[in-house]
């Protein structure tokens, strides 16, 4: 055995999952002692997506030594989502070109997938402070970017000490929406410096609707005209970020 | 340029000059001629397809009549004449049934590499009209084709097969893409390419299957572009903007490359009717190949092919805004070669450099009608320039 992670449910590979699939459609994990992690930024090097999950956050990890292997992600959620709510998953990749993919619950069901060719180096973090962050569930941003998506393809964020303007603007007309401190909602707002910079709505809102079925909590981080952070906390998944490049006016 | 009702009245001339010297070959139902070769596999009813040889009703090397690669340089009038000179013999072909003598003959012809002593016997004698609707088709991929006629038998006298041809065909375990993808790099060209394609003589032998002519072209384009566009990925970034301008059969095409470690490619057509109403279509990609068909259809896929060609013989990395202007004098449309090989013949000539992105466009624009903002405002490439890049902020 060289890789073997098990979760109590599917869900946790769902949402890394449907996080990865909204940027590319074939992803290289890597699997270390200390867990398993994925990086990766879309084709257009718009947004980068940053998995780091923990060994501690499994029900059970082994991996003996570091290794990387790929996926083609729509048919490992394909898979996937043959597991229900409360079925166990086991993940493991033996010393063949396969990955098992058992799901233990009353019988035992175990897929084998043909793993692809992993892709080369490592994609660097971009370095950035942020002067604004904004925690929220992933349930009311959702509806805030949809709120906005029926008149732009853009979306504006400002804040300040007191509170954050979503907006977006197009031919057709405008949309505003204000959230002020201590609103349903809004569970922690931080801000060192008014920031405001503007951000593709498509993104933003195919990434939040992957994983916004999986609950938890949202830290949105910005500066201005910087790119923008998400940092999905999903529960037994460390921590998955998501880097989004802003739109800029020369 | 002569007047579009000039040429079309040029056009019908030559029209009735040719039945008359043909007509009585045409008052029969044997025609005997040498083909090309040229084949038709039609979409129409798909997979319940018209399927057959096209003719001429004569003798002789005659292969300039199928042969866009040739066609540079040459007038609409000469090229609408090609296709006029040839007979399309029908038959109806389920695309999977690809045995029987017909279909063998004609996949033996697509092999062939000159032109080929065809009889075609007739079902009828075909009825021979030209009028103004045919001259004003807006289909936009294919040349229109006067007559044809269901066929009953068809005879070839077969000729030398190309080698390199039939070396795919009878390789039935390499898929058709890689098999595409080698002819290419053996140098054989786009159209015979496409012929043999078309005729379902590619590619693992149970899956092979007739495919609709314009398909081919298109899937052939597409397999090509897309081969191209992997080797350039990690070339040497160009180093500044380069435009090239030019006029192909009425089609004004400005080919702006830009600097960029990004794949991104836009085709912007806009097509000025006769009425000077102006249409638009615009399809884009970033990254990655297009994930859904064009809306400019095949135009697209030969457009990238000739920019991806450019980008990997001169070894460098760079994103392409090609914008094509069609004018009213472009009147029956010719195919798609008429981009692929307008784009490739541009791209031979000295391209103007630019420093700067806006003093590039500015000058493409300028050889078009359209103003700059009217093309702006149907750019994806435009406006993703507002769009930072994560590498950006990597340093």
């Amino acid at each position: 055995m060289v890789f073997l992670a098990k979760t109590k449910s599917p869900d946790e590979w769902k949402a890394v999952t449907s996080a990865i699939s909204t940027l590319v459609d074939e992803a290289t994990f890597e699997a270390t002692v200390e867990g398993l992690s994925f990086r990766g930024m879309d084709p257009s090097h718009v947004a980068l997506i940053d998995i780091s999950w923990p060994n501690s956050a499994f029900d059970g990890y082994e991996c003996d030594s570091a290794l990387k292997f790929g996926v083609r992600i729509d048919e490992f959620s394909k898979l996937m989502k043959r597991a229900e709510k409360k079925d166990a998953v086991e993940v493991s990749v033996e010393e063949n070109s396969l990955l098992h993919i058992k799901i233990l619950n009353g019988y035992k069901r175990e897929y084998k997938m043909r793993l692809i060719e992993s892709t080369g180096g490592s994609t660097p973090l971009p370095k950035l402070n942020f002067n604004s962050k904004i925690i929220l569930t992933p349930a009311s941003f959702d509806k805030i970017l949809s709120d906005i998506e029926v008149v732009s393809e853009y979306i504006s964020i400002e804040s300040d000490e007191k509170k954050i303007t979503f907006s977006g603007k197009s031919d057709s007309g405008e949309a505003d929406i204000i959230i002020e401190s201590g609103s349903e909602g809004l569970e922690e707002l931080q801000v060192k410096e008014t920031s405001k910079a503007t951000y593709s709505l498509d993104y933003l809102s195919k990434i939040t609707k992957a994983i916004s079925a999986s609950g938890g909590s949202l830290v949105l981080e910005y500066s201005t005209k910087m790119p923008l952070r998400l940092e999905f906390r999903v529960a037994n998944v460390g921590r998955i970020h998501f880097y989004l490049a802003p739109r800029v006016q020369d | 340029m002569s007047s579009i009702d000039e040429i079309k009245a040029r056009l019908k001339k030559n029209w009735y000059q040719f039945i008359n010297e043909n007509s009585k070959r045409f008052t029969k139902k044997i025609i005997d001629g040498s083909s090309p070769p040229s084949l038709f596999v039609g979409e129409y009813g798909y997979p319940h397809v018209r399927v057959g040889p096209m003719v001429p009703p004569y003798h002789g090397d005659t292969s300039i009549l199928d042969k866009p690669e040739l066609w540079l340089g040459k007038s609409m009038e000469e090229i609408v004449n090609y296709r006029l000179n040839l007979l399309k013999g029908t038959m109806i072909h389920k695309v999977n049934k690809i045995s029987g003598r017909y279909i063998e003959s004609l996949q033996d012809m697509a092999l062939s590499k000159r032109a080929v002593e065809t009889t075609m016997t007739l079902e009828k004698i075909p009825s021979l009209f030209l009028n103004d609707m045919i001259l004003s088709n807006s289909n936009p991929s294919e040349i229109p084709v006067i007559f044809s006629a269901p066929v009953k038998e068809f005879k070839i006298f077969p000729s030398n097969s190309d080698e390199k041809i039939e070396k795919k065909y009878y390789d039935g375990d390499l898929l058709a893409s890689d098999a595409v993808v080698e002819l290419y790099d053996n140098s054989v060209d786009m159209t015979s390419i496409t012929k043999v394609l078309s005729m379902g003589m590619l590619g693992r032998r149970k899956n092979r299957k007739l495919v609709p002519t314009k398909w081919s072209i298109t899937a052939a384009d597409d397999i090509v572009s897309t081969h191209l566009l992997k080797k350039i990925k990690n070339n040497t970034i160009l180093d500044s903007y380069l435009v090239f301008t030019f006029n192909h059969l009425a089609n004004y095409y400005s080919i702006i490359f830009i600097p960029d470690d990004v794949w991104n490619f836009e085709m912007i057509e806009s097509w000025i009717d006769t009425n000077g109403k102006v249409h638009i279509g615009s399809d884009y990609e970033s990254g990655k190949n297009i994930d859904h068909y064009p809306s400019i259809a095949g135009a697209y896929f030969a457009a990238r092919l000739a920019v991806a060609e450019f980008l990997f013989k001169k070894r460098r990395m760079a994103s392409v805004l090609i914008l094509r202007e069609i004018h009213p004098e472009y009147f029956v449309s010719l195919g798609v070669w008429q981009i692929r090989e307008g784009i490739r013949e541009s791209l031979k000539l000295k391209g103007k450099k630019f420093e700067t992105f806006d003093s590039a466009l500015k000058y493409g624009i300028s050889k078009t009608s359209l103003s700059i903002r009217e093309w702006i405002q149907n750019s994806s490439i435009i406006r993703n320039r507002k769009q930072k890049r994560i590498s950006d902020y990597l340093n």
